[in-house]
């Protein structure tokens, strides 16, 4: 025998993955590892739990409401509680090879992943951090060995 | 342990925690636009935007309804406010900002230590989260200043801003309301006066030794009561609210 269910948890992923970070518009905030986990009930009530970048981000708010938005949006979805999780914490290894790719080509911001040295976006030289604030509290900044740019680099 | 039981002794304790959260968050961003150099003015804004998120995290585990934070931290009478002197006070000079910045981080991490074993699971996890951005806090706070130190016109004023701002940050280790109660209740660990010392080391390290007399004086008695520079402070950070109190941020 099988359940009915109103909506899948597939569907509500996909939905949640047409949202873009607010500061990088085109990039989803799923490829960011936003997303944590996805809960619905036969009746379509739908949970959607977050993990912020940080707990000071100015921005939670308006993803919270763009998630909101896409997933009302979808057939057999009757309520939808987003929640933002203190657990786990997130860091720069959650960030898919597709969003650190488009971010350095579109935004020409290099990803800090653990253990790995940070490349230039530009010239793929190595950089050297400069200071752990950036322009943005989750971008730090590195200065390229080759080109002596300033490489912005999303960090934890 | 679920926030609508926490117990009014232990909101108390939390509150003075948050209000200090707070308030250092809306001092570190006065400098955005006004530091002395771009990337302090970075830096400051970040590290203020830190320090605002984690008071979020504890005032929501002091309310029942996490939308209410703005409105709870906006609409309160000063008298209901929790902060120690040291947030409070108007120190307008580059050297006191980062003075206080430095001592404010050397003892925030120490704090967030007190939750690590906490019998309130959600405060075991937002300390995890808080002592990992406060390692870049020090860093950065510590960096600088050992930078600054070495040219000596600099080393006189950080000294000079020391002896200022060292009193206030007893005040901030002591008389924090209901710590009997969150020692009790298991929430802490223990007493934060109790790690003063690590501070004060942490303090004498860097600068060296130190009149005694300045880690054991302080004039402000009571969380209970405003410091002068409360007042203007609070309707500066108001003013936006203020203009439109049920918008949403």
């Amino acid at each position: 025998m099988s359940i009915e269910i109103a909506v899948s948890v597939q569907d509500i992923h996909a939905a949640v993955e047409t949202v873009n970070d607010p500061e990088y518009p085109g990039i989803s905030i799923v490829d960011l590892g936003l997303l944590e986990n996805v809960k619905v009930n036969e009746i379509g009530e739908v949970v959607i739990e977050l993990i912020p970048t940080f707990s000071g981000c100015p921005a939670l708010q308006m993803i919270a409401q763009d998630v909101r938005e896409v997933t009302e949006k979808l057939s057999g979805v009757k309520k939808v509680d987003v929640v933002w999780l203190n657990s786990p914490v997130w860091n720069v290894n959650r960030v898919t090879a597709k969003a650190e790719k488009d971010l350095a080509e579109k935004f020409i911001v290099a990803v800090q992943i653990q253990d790995r040295k940070v490349e230039c976006p530009r010239c793929q030289s190595e950089t050297t951090i400069k200071s752990h604030f950036g322009p943005s509290r989750c971008r730090s900044v590195h200065v390229c060995s080759g080109c002596n740019e300033i490489v912005e680099t999303l960090r934890d | 342990m679920i926030k609508s039981v926490l117990p009014s002794e232990i909101k108390e304790y939390l509150l003075a925690f948050a209000d200090d959260e707070h308030l250092m968050g809306q001092q570190h961003t006065e400098w955005i636009g006004i530091a002395p150099f771009l990337e302090e003015d970075m830096a400051f804004a970040s590290i203020g935007q830190d320090e605002l998120g984690h008071a979020s995290m504890l005032y929501a585990l002091i309310l029942e309804d996490s939308s209410e934070i703005d409105a709870f931290i906006f609409n309160r009478k000063p008298e209901e406010w929790r902060s120690c002197q040291l947030v409070e006070s108007n120190h307008r000079n580059w050297e006191e900002a980062l003075i206080r910045h430095w001592c404010y981080d050397m003892a925030e991490d120490l704090r967030w230590e007190l939750f690590r074993e906490s019998s309130l699971p959600e405060l075991v996890l937002i300390s995890e989260r808080a002592l990992k951005e406060e390692k870049y806090h020090r860093q950065h706070a510590d960096a600088l200043v050992e930078n600054l130190l070495t040219v000596p016109a600099s080393q006189s004023r950080l000294t000079k801003a020391l002896e200022e701002i060292v009193p206030e940050v007893v005040e901030l280790f002591s008389s924090i309301p209901g710590e009997t109660e969150a020692i009790s209740s298991g929430l802490v660990s223990g007493k934060y006066c109790d790690v003063f010392s690590t501070w004060r080391s942490r303090v004498e390290n860097r600068f060296g030794t130190l009149d005694s007399k300045l880690f054991t004086t302080s004039d402000h008695q009571s969380r209970t009561k405003r410091h002068s520079d409360f007042g203007p402070l609070y309707g500066r950070i108001r003013e936006v609210f203020l203009l439109d109190p049920k918008a949403v941020w």
